[in-house]
């Protein structure tokens, strides 16, 4: 049964059309990757799922339930989280903070709780940063844990909004590029986290990325999209033997 | 025993609760309620003048605290201050004078009235953000003074309202060492009210709403939701203040609530620090002050150079301006950055290499 399922989605800028009607339905439980050269729409497919655009065709179903119109902090509550592509941490909370902020969907506390803060605040407070502190555990960074994100390395920002999206204890993990700009020895430590959490929390994870090696190894399916048009799907090792696809990557062999 | 000028090295917390305090370190919360019983027991040995003055610092930090509340920690540009202590200062004026009510209900009545009015202002912040928030906020400025000083009928047009000092049975607030205990009591619950928000979930969202509006909705934050609660949280505190000031003058009339104060406020908040509350503090404390000490100076000069005097008054206001300017090339996070500054100097003084 698939947890999310894409019907027929189309997106058009004025006259470019960034996505031509791609269906694909995504597992419980699986990886799920979205290749493509630059500009195929993998972005702006995730905008899609996560809200920021609204399709001008098609639907997206959720848990069963559509979503194709729903504003994205809904979505959110209905535990679709996302990490972006270019860093989109708040970077003058500090690790902590933006961490409990992902957990801002579970909580409830109001102005006037919060303002007087001790008895109901506190208590979700604590409450909560225990979910918080197994995230900091998982991922390791405890020791920025009162850093201000602004100063920290772009490797460690890139885990810690990957932090973010996962306090949120999703359902549906989003992750946009996790791995884009990193060394081999931190692509390979952020494929261990993917992983991990797919292993431990039975997350549901989308995954966009431009390193064939970790796609092929991480995924369970995936979907290839090219000048907006799904041109493939399947499991790496029917992507890998797909002419279309090969085609899309390489070129025509005639035109070379 | 500990020695008590050695410094501990390292915070040892060992649960969440511990590390979510406002002051983590015994040593600094000490401070924090020393410096409070200072400012508590000061008017007892001042002037009424020095009290006067300090009650004048003490309403504008409330304001203060308020708009950077909506500037500072939401990023929402706001020039309406003025208007907006207006509607406090007005609300409790009628309901007192007018209806009869008395002051402690009517302060609370003032910060809701003004929260509303501010939140039904703040509805286009949904649409507008920077300049063209600010200049909706000016609307609302504009709007706002129009209503108070033409319906006549309600505001006493022109000439404004006249107030009372607020009573408790037969103890009315009518010294001027009273009334800064009334200022005091509510700036140090304003205070705590704020610093305790911006610990808790709320308060974290309206960070992340200035930081990364996009993100933060993703995230699962209803933006307009934030954006607009942040203008009816700030306006409460600022309609507080409104009431206050109102009830300390026992005057209401429009041209107190002119542009000009909103300029002002939004001094205060950028000398004192975007996004401290006790940026917020200083900032108004030093605003405040600052054509007191710059009058005092010229008074002084006008001794030795009386002819100096009428040139000097004139430069009162380039001072001001002065001010501000240099606040914003060399120090733009403001008082509350220096205090840190010299904090984070002296913790390894001598040897700060």
């Amino acid at each position: 049964m698939g947890i999310l399922e894409v019907k027929n989605l189309t997106l058009r800028f004025g006259g470019v059309v960034a996505l031509d009607d791609v269906s694909y339905e995504v597992k419980e439980g699986e990886i799920f990757s979205l290749i493509g050269p630059n500009g195929a729409g993998k972005t702006s497919m995730l905008n899609c799922i996560s809200g920021l655009y609204r399709p001008n065709e098609g639907s997206i179903q959720f848990k069963d339930s559509p979503i194709t119109n729903l504003k994205p902090y809904k979505r959110a509550s209905l535990g679709i989280a996302r990490a972006f592509q270019n860093i989109e941490l708040f970077p003058h909370l500090s690790v902590l903070d933006n961490l409990m902020l992902g957990r801002h969907v579970r909580m409830k506390t109001g102005v006037l709780a919060g303002g007087v803060f001790f008895g109901k605040a506190q208590r979700e407070e604590i409450e909560h940063r225990e979910k918080v502190e197994q995230v900091i555990d998982f991922l390791e960074i405890e020791h920025i844990r009162n850093t201000p994100v602004g100063t920290l390395s772009y490797g460690l920002q890139k885990r810690v909004e990957v932090g973010r999206a996962l306090s949120l204890e999703p359902d549906l993990l989003l992750l946009d590029e996790p791995m884009a700009g990193m060394n081999t020895e931190e692509k390979e430590d952020m494929a261990r986290y993917i992983i991990d959490i797919h292993e431990e929390m039975q997350t549901t994870i989308v995954l966009i990325e431009h390193d064939m090696g970790v796609v092929m190894d991480l995924s369970d399916h995936i979907a290839v999209l090219d000048f907006g048009k799904l041109i493939g799907y399947g499991t790496p090792n029917e992507i890998q033997n797909n002419q279309k696809v090969i085609e899309a990557y390489l070129g025509e062999e005639n035109t070379v | 025993m500990k020695n008590p000028f050695v410094m501990d090295c390292g915070e040892f917390h060992v649960n969440y609760k511990q590390d979510m305090r406002i002051w983590k370190i015994a040593r600094v919360r000490w401070r924090v309620f020393l410096l409070i019983a200072v400012f508590a027991l000061l008017p007892l040995i001042s002037s009424d003048y020095l009290i006067g003055l300090a009650t004048l610092c003490g309403i504008a930090a409330i304001g203060a605290i308020g708009l950077n509340i909506l500037t500072g920690f939401t990023g929402q540009i706001s020039i309406g201050v003025g208007a907006f202590l207006g509607v406090g200062g007005y609300t409790s004026a009628i309901l007192t004078a007018k209806l009869g009510l008395s002051f402690w209900l009517a302060m609370p009545m003032a910060g809701i009235i003004t929260a509303i009015v501010g939140g039904l202002f703040g509805l286009p912040s949904l649409r507008l953000k920077g300049l063209y928030l600010a200049i909706a906020t000016l609307a609302a400025q504009v709007i706002i003074l129009f209503i108070i000083s033409r319906w006549d009928a309600v505001t006493g047009g022109t000439a404004g309202l006249v107030l009372s000092r607020p009573e408790i049975g037969n103890f009315a607030f009518y010294s001027e060492r009273s009334y800064y205990y009334l200022m005091f009591t509510i700036l140090v619950l304003t205070t705590i009210f704020t610093l305790n928000l911006f610990r808790s979930r709320v308060g974290r969202a309206f960070i992340a709403v200035r930081d990364r509006d996009i993100a933060a909705e993703v995230m699962g934050i209803d933006l307009f939701k934030y954006k607009v609660l942040a203008f009816v949280v700030s306006s409460f505190f600022i309609g507080i203040a409104g009431a206050l000031l109102g009830h300390y003058t026992m005057i209401v009339s429009p041209e107190m609530y002119s542009i000009t104060v909103s300029i002002e406020y939004l001094a205060i908040i950028l000398v004192g620090g975007l996004g401290s509350v006790f940026g917020s503090i200083y900032g108004a404390v030093f605003i405040t002050l600052l054509p007191v000490v710059l009058r005092a100076g010229v008074e002084l000069l006008s001794g030795v150079f009386p002819e100096l005097s009428a040139v000097l008054i004139g430069l009162k206001e380039v001072a001001f301006g002065l001010v501000i300017i240099l606040f914003l090339i060399y120090e733009p996070q403001g008082l509350a950055k220096i205090w840190k500054n010299i904090k984070d100097y002296f913790k390894l003084w001598p040897f700060s290499y």
